[in-house]
């Protein structure tokens, strides 16, 4: 790392202290604060009339108590999912330290450099202050009750004349659960389910893969629970910069004798702490996985047991990956040597419990769904998963990406994935206390509703597709971008083109600047930018990776005008016409009196998702549970995350879900899911009966004598229901009143809980005990396929692995595959180096935020591309020089050039935190003024190309096609 | 406090401190005198108030928290 | 009686920069001042290390040595402090720094130009502890505090120690313990380059490295 000054780009220009103070809202800034209390001239007086000798420790004394008392609130690190708890000192409302909580099981006080300048979130030196809209393209300040009431109008307008379904809504990530399930409901009532969050474009695939194998879409283990591997393989994961704070687990583990291993195309600094690096061909994960299963089972090295007793389908995976997967094709394919891929096997098999690892560098392909399907198959043969030190320990990204993904804006699903059929939605009237045909009512139609909407990867195809080929009556006129940035999303360069066409684009967001900018560089009007609060100016619960849940309390008051995400909600519910029935179970509040909107209370909102959503058991976790965790951190193990004694006794930390039944039953919570060893009710399980009972003459149920410890039922079951009870003659240990809620309905729908309750008393699981499935017939590849990406630099291995057929009206839209391969087979005679991209340790996402902290970016003050020395030295480029890299979509991006051998030859790497340049061209005149992020730079999604999953719409960001050229 | 004071100072400043009857506040470097100002012990304030077995006994168990090998166990 | 040192095991560390964070935003440093910062070598290829470095607080510390206004002090822990009322800002510290410790800021919280900043090791300096005083001019006090530097409580891995000498190696002895290798983990025989090799290379320039 080499800190570049540059003080002509430095933001000290202006003192922080004196901006802030410029702010209109009525709140205090730093040295107002110190004023008031007394503390600067209080100490300047003294301080002169002292003699040289000793300044008496008395008058100090008086000087620091002068300052008023200090507020401690615990809240969690926004960055990333791994849950960094955090000490906010405050005083008379200013944020004035923050420290290390070190009771924390998770982070035991460790930051990276996000979390450690967390405090800056008490300045928002460079949030947006006031809501503003765009007029003959200029940005002009308005007032709250403005703002609502012309985006109001224009939103109402939009659905009166093209029905609710013209309207998008992106959701965030980056909302605690309590505004993401808020969210979906939110857009619900509006009548449409256009919605989606940053989930689609980050862990989607993983979600549908993993959830399609086994049960849940998630996480299985837990960085704690790496302390207890043997030997961990990454692959598609550079946890050194995107969670650094699992490394303090995984070092740990390492220092203990653990092995690791790191497949990636670069050589990332967690590759620099690994005891191997494979350097595989960017959208190769499949070759390269099933290159080591093919060793696994040629050496008999696979659980079979395990595989006989808990898989469905591994025989014919055994047979395929045997005969197709031969240590050539492997090679040609990936470009890992037979040795290497064999050595990889053997650690992996030699050391059990052995755990997986993958993130975004296995998710983004127009194949993810089969790649992540791939690492489980892997994980099943070698008995890996249920077992503590083992599991697909797959490391979300967002702070709240999971808890978003679980309750919230999902366009093909209800708050806890119960789909959005007509069943479901009964479901959730019931749970919401409203009627079902009113809701259905506020939809264009049945069938609408029960459509999946479009995904955030594709909006700007729902608004530039062809009206005709669309799956829904108008064109997407309206787009409402909630706490996201559009940089994260690909082809940048056809984006502008749909916001030039938008009716109407407003944006939600404590900093909503890249939107702004890119949409005032090409707009003269139509925009509107509203302040949000960030998450440490509200309270609220938020699920770190691993499923634990933790309570935010609220560290400060909204600074300048912004307003709580639910209190914006709220406050449009109101002019949409359906406040009452949007707030109908929840205590309303106003935590700041008249000078902000009033809110529905975040813990009723929490009460109400615990008891609506019991199909991934979010029902256990009430809010005094949770902060009685917050309050006694130190009483967890830091490996097992259990609670020996003290008031949580015997609680997982954060009760990570699946939190079965009422929070009266005390479920501990499930630190390290399908785990057979343990009893229910120790947080055990098995996997799950999703996929019927039965297959081709074979059973999908687990075979007898696999089950969750202790249970009463010894063999395979399908998942309970009413006619299940009975026959097992458990139905009448339900109370009068549990009978009656529970007659005709299934564990995920008997609101009473007392299917799950009995259940579980009698050690069984409630959704049944099944197989995994190693073959997910229902994909459009049973047994994962490799396929060259859209973009391929091997034309001659198109032609062996040619991609799927194009889709018709796919999430609402269609979408190429082979014509698009097809097209741009020979395209890497033009452009022949891989581009890919991924994380900073500084950054986080877009990148908005965090280049808005001048802490952290003092530290990275300018994007650039990775390129080998090979590629540089062919084009005479040398390191540091401006360059342009130039993709197919016909976009070019300027950035400085880093010559360095971290990439291989053949391949760059671009980070994509940036935004703020437009091909060249700073567009610091089109941000809001006092609202641009202190870093700008080239956005590398401004030149990605096109490709999508063929099961979840995850766009392709990992492997393109580029050019590198001198600028 | 004018800074050509300071330096030309010296002795005066030593002198202050001796007639002041004040044990030295700092660890008197030997090589090339400390010419500024006296500055207090670390435990010379609220909580430790001069304590300075407390402070050093604090300090070394917040030193732990340092060492996750404490916590985990091994 | 303490003896303050900093330790950074490279073994440990990821170069994820939360010491560096952690320093900026507990004493407000402006920006262009890094008391800390994290140096990687071998970057981007097989034997990459990174290790954070800060004043290293040095017994016989050849800053105190040349400062012609003798504005440096170390305290009873051993921290070396200075004086900012008399430093005249020259850089002849900085000339003899092995670790190009002192910085020199242009503006901000510091206030006068030209004048020497460095790692306190979070122990403030020759002002009233914990007073708006010695924050403006040093920073925090977290020594006065019963606390440890910023930096080494939160460092991401737990690589950077920061304490009692005494403490620190109890730690780092029981890592090296468990394992089983020693004491070429420490980076700076890496960072001179061992016998018979080649010192190794500076970080690459520009953008990330
Ligand atoms: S970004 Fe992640 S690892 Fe870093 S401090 Fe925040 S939660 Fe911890
Ligand atoms: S500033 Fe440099 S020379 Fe002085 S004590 Fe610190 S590391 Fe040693
Ligand atoms: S916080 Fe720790 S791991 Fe991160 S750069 Fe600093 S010393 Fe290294």
């Amino acid at each position: 790392m080499l800190l570049t000054r540059k003080s002509e780009s430095a933001p000290a220009a202006t003192p922080r202290l004196k901006r802030l103070s410029g702010a209109s809202a009525p709140t205090i800034d730093r040295r107002t604060f110190l004023k008031r209390s007394g503390f600067v001239a209080g100490a300047g007086a003294f301080a002169t009339q002292l003699p040289y000798g000793a300044i008496q420790p008395a008058r100090a004394q008086k000087a620091a108590e002068g300052a008023g008392a200090t507020e401690v609130h615990r809240t969690v690190c926004t960055h990333c999912s791994v849950g960094c708890a955090i000490d906010a000192h405050v005083q008379n409302g200013v944020w004035v330290r923050q420290e290390p909580v070190f009771d924390s099981p998770i982070n035991l006080g460790a930051h990276c450099a996000k979390g450690a300048s967390i405090r800056e979130h008490g300045h928002g030196e460079y949030r947006l202050k006031s809501p503003m809209k765009l007029v003959d393209g200029k940005w002009q300040k308005l007032s709250w009750d403005q703002a609502i009431n012309e985006v109001g109008d224009k939103l109402l307008a939009l659905r009166k004349d093209a029905g609710p379904d013209s309207v998008f809504w992106i959701g965030s990530s980056k909302h605690n659960n309590e505004q993401s399930y808020l969210f979906r409901k939110f857009v619900s009532y509006f009548g449409s389910n256009n919605m989606d969050h940053q989930a689609r474009i980050c862990h989607s695939t993983t979600v549908a893969g993993v959830a399609n194998t086994w049960g849940y879409g998630a996480m299985t283990n837990s960085y704690n629970d790496m302390q207890n591997t043997k030997c961990a393989l990454y692959i598609g994961s550079n946890a050194a910069e995107a969670h650094p704070v699992s490394m303090l687990h995984m070092l740990h583990a390492k220092e203990n004798g653990a092995k690791m291993i790191v497949a990636d195309p670069r050589f990332t600094r967690t590759a620099a702490k690994a005891d191997m690096h494979c350097r595989i061909r960017s959208g190769t994960d499949i070759p390269f996985l099933f290159g080591v299963l093919h060793h696994i089972f040629k050496n008999g090295w696979e659980d079979k047991q395990y595989i006989h007793d808990r898989v469905y389908g591994m025989d014919k995976v055994r047979e395929e990956v045997l005969a197709k997967w031969t240590p050539d094709k492997v090679e040609e394919a990936c470009g890992v040597p037979e040795a290497q891929v064999a050595k990889v096997a053997e650690m992996m098999a030699k050391n059990r419990p052995s755990t997986l690892v993958w993130c975004m560098g296995q998710t983004q392909h127009t194949i993810g769904n089969a790649m992540v399907r791939a690492s489980c198959i892997l994980q099943l043969a070698l008995g890996n998963i249920g077992v503590s030190g083992g599991g697909a320990n797959i490391f979300r990204g967002h702070d709240n990406v999971q808890g978003a993904t679980d309750v919230g804006p999902n366009p093909d699903s209800l708050p806890g994935y119960y789909g959005i059929a007509a069943g479901s939605w009964k479901h959730f009237a019931a749970v919401w206390g409203v009627d079902y045909d009113w809701i259905k009512g506020r939809f264009a139609s049945q069938a609408m509703m029960e459509k999946p909407g479009m995904t955030v990867s594709r909006w700007i195809d729902g608004v530039l597709e062809k009206n005709e080929l669309i799956d829904q009556d108008s064109n997407l006129r309206g787009i409402v971008f909630w706490g996201h940035a559009p940089n994260s999303q690909s082809r940048g360069k056809e984006m502008v083109e749909a916001m030039k066409k938008l009716d109407l684009l407003v944006v939600v967001d404590p900093y909503p600047s890249a939107t702004a900018a890119m949409a005032a560089m090409v707009r003269k009007d139509g925009v509107y930018l509203l302040p949000a609060a960030t998450q440490f100016e509200t309270s609220g619960s938020c699920t770190a990776s691993n499923r634990s849940i933790q309570w935010r309390e609220r560290v400060i008051s909204p600074l300048f005008e912004a307003q709580t995400d639910h209190a914006i909600m709220y406050a449009f519910a109101k002019k949409f016409g359906y406040g009452a029935e949007f707030v109908k179970n929840y205590k309303i509040v106003k935590p700041d009196g008249d000078r902000k909107f009033e809110e529905p209370e975040m813990e009723s909102v929490l009460r109400e998702i615990n008891r609506g959503v019991w199909t991934i058991g979010y029902t256990g976790q009430s809010p005094e549970r949770l902060k009685l965790h917050m309050k006694h951190m130190n009483t967890f193990d830091v490996k097992s995350l259990r609670a020996k004694g003290g008031p949580c006794d015997g609680d997982y930390f954060g009760l990570p879900w699946p939190c079965y039944g009422t929070p009266e039953i005390k479920h501990p919570g499930s630190p390290n899911l399908y785990m057979t060893s343990r009893h229910m009710m120790d947080g055990g399980g098995c996997f799950r009966a999703n996929f019927g009972v039965e297959r081709g003459g074979e059973t999908l149920l687990a075979e007898d004598g696999s089950h969750p410890a202790g249970g009463d039922l010894t063999s395979g079951y399908p998942e309970f229901d009413h006619v299940l009870m009975k026959k097992l003659g458990w139905w009448d240990e339900l109370t009068e009143a549990e009978k009656k809620a529970a007659e005709g309905k299934n564990w995920k729908t008997d609101l009473s809980g007392g299917i799950q309750r009995v259940s579980m008393k009698h050690g069984a699981h409630p959704f049944g005990n099944a197989k995994a499935r190693a073959i997910v017939w229902n994909f459009p590849d049973g047994i994962p396929q490799h396929r060259e990406p859209i973009y391929s630099p091997r034309p001659d291995l198109i032609a062996k692995y040619p991609t799927h057929d194009d889709k018709k009206a796919f999430w609402r839209l269609p979408t190429l595959f082979k014509t698009m391969q097809e097209k741009n087979k020979d395209i890497s005679k033009e452009y022949p180096i891989v581009l890919t991209s991924g994380r900073l340790v500084e950054y986080e996402g877009g990148g908005e935020e965090t280049r808005s902290n001048p802490w952290l970016a003092e530290l990275q003050q300018e994007n650039f591309v990775e390129i080998n020395p090979k590629d540089a030295n062919d084009r005479g480029i040398r390191d540091g020089e401006y360059v342009w890299v130039k993709t197919p979509t016909g976009a070019q991006l300027k950035v400085k050039a880093l010559v360095t051998e971290r990439v291989g030859a053949g391949t760059s790497f671009i980070p994509f935190h940036f935004s703020g340049w437009w091909q060249g061209k700073d567009m610091l005149e089109y941000y809001p003024e006092g609202a641009h992020p202190v870093v700008r730079g080239e956005a590398v999604n401004t030149a990605t190309t096109y490709g999508y999953d063929a099961v979840t719409m995850m766009q392709e960001t990992k492997t393109t096609l580029c050019q590198v050229a001198k600028a | 406090m004018i800074r050509s004071a300071w330096v030309i100072g010296v002795a005066a400043a030593a002198f202050a401190l001796a007639a002041c009857g004040e044990r030295p506040q700092v660890i008197q470097y030997k090589q090339g005198a400390y010419q500024g100002k006296p500055d207090q012990k670390p435990y010379a304030n609220a909580p430790f108030d001069g304590n300075q077995q407390k402070w050093d006994n604090d300090l070394r168990q917040r030193n732990q928290a340092q060492n996750e090998y404490k916590r985990i166990g091994s | 009686m303490a003896r303050m040192k900093f330790l950074c095991d490279a073994e440990r560390c990821i170069e994820c920069n939360g010491c560096v964070t952690a320093c900026k935003q507990e004493h407000d440093i402006p920006w262009g001042v890094n008391r800390r910062r994290v140096v990687t070598i071998n970057d981007g290829v097989p034997g990459e290390r990174s290790i954070s470095v800060a004043c290293m607080h040095c017994s016989d510390a050849p800053c105190m040595a040349v400062c012609p206004v003798d504005c440096f002090y170390k305290t009873e822990e051993g921290v070396v402090l200075h004086d900012k009322d008399l430093c005249i800002g020259c850089g002849y510290c900085f000339y003899a720094c092995p670790f190009g410790a002192p910085q020199f800021p242009q503006t901000g919280a510091f206030g006068v130009r030209g004048k020497m900043d460095k790692c306190t090791f979070c122990a403030g300096g020759p002002e009233a502890n914990n007073s708006e005083e010695e924050f403006r001019k040093y920073g925090r006090n977290r020594l006065a505090e019963g606390k440890l530097p910023a930096c080494a409580e939160m460092c991401s891995t737990k690589a950077l120690l920061g304490g009692d000498g005494d403490v620190l190696a109890d730690i780092y002895r029981q890592r090296v313990t468990v394992r089983g290798r020693g004491g070429d983990v420490w980076g700076w025989a890496t960072a001179y380059g061992q016998p018979g090799q080649a010192p190794a290379q500076a970080p690459a320039k520009g953008g990330k490295s």
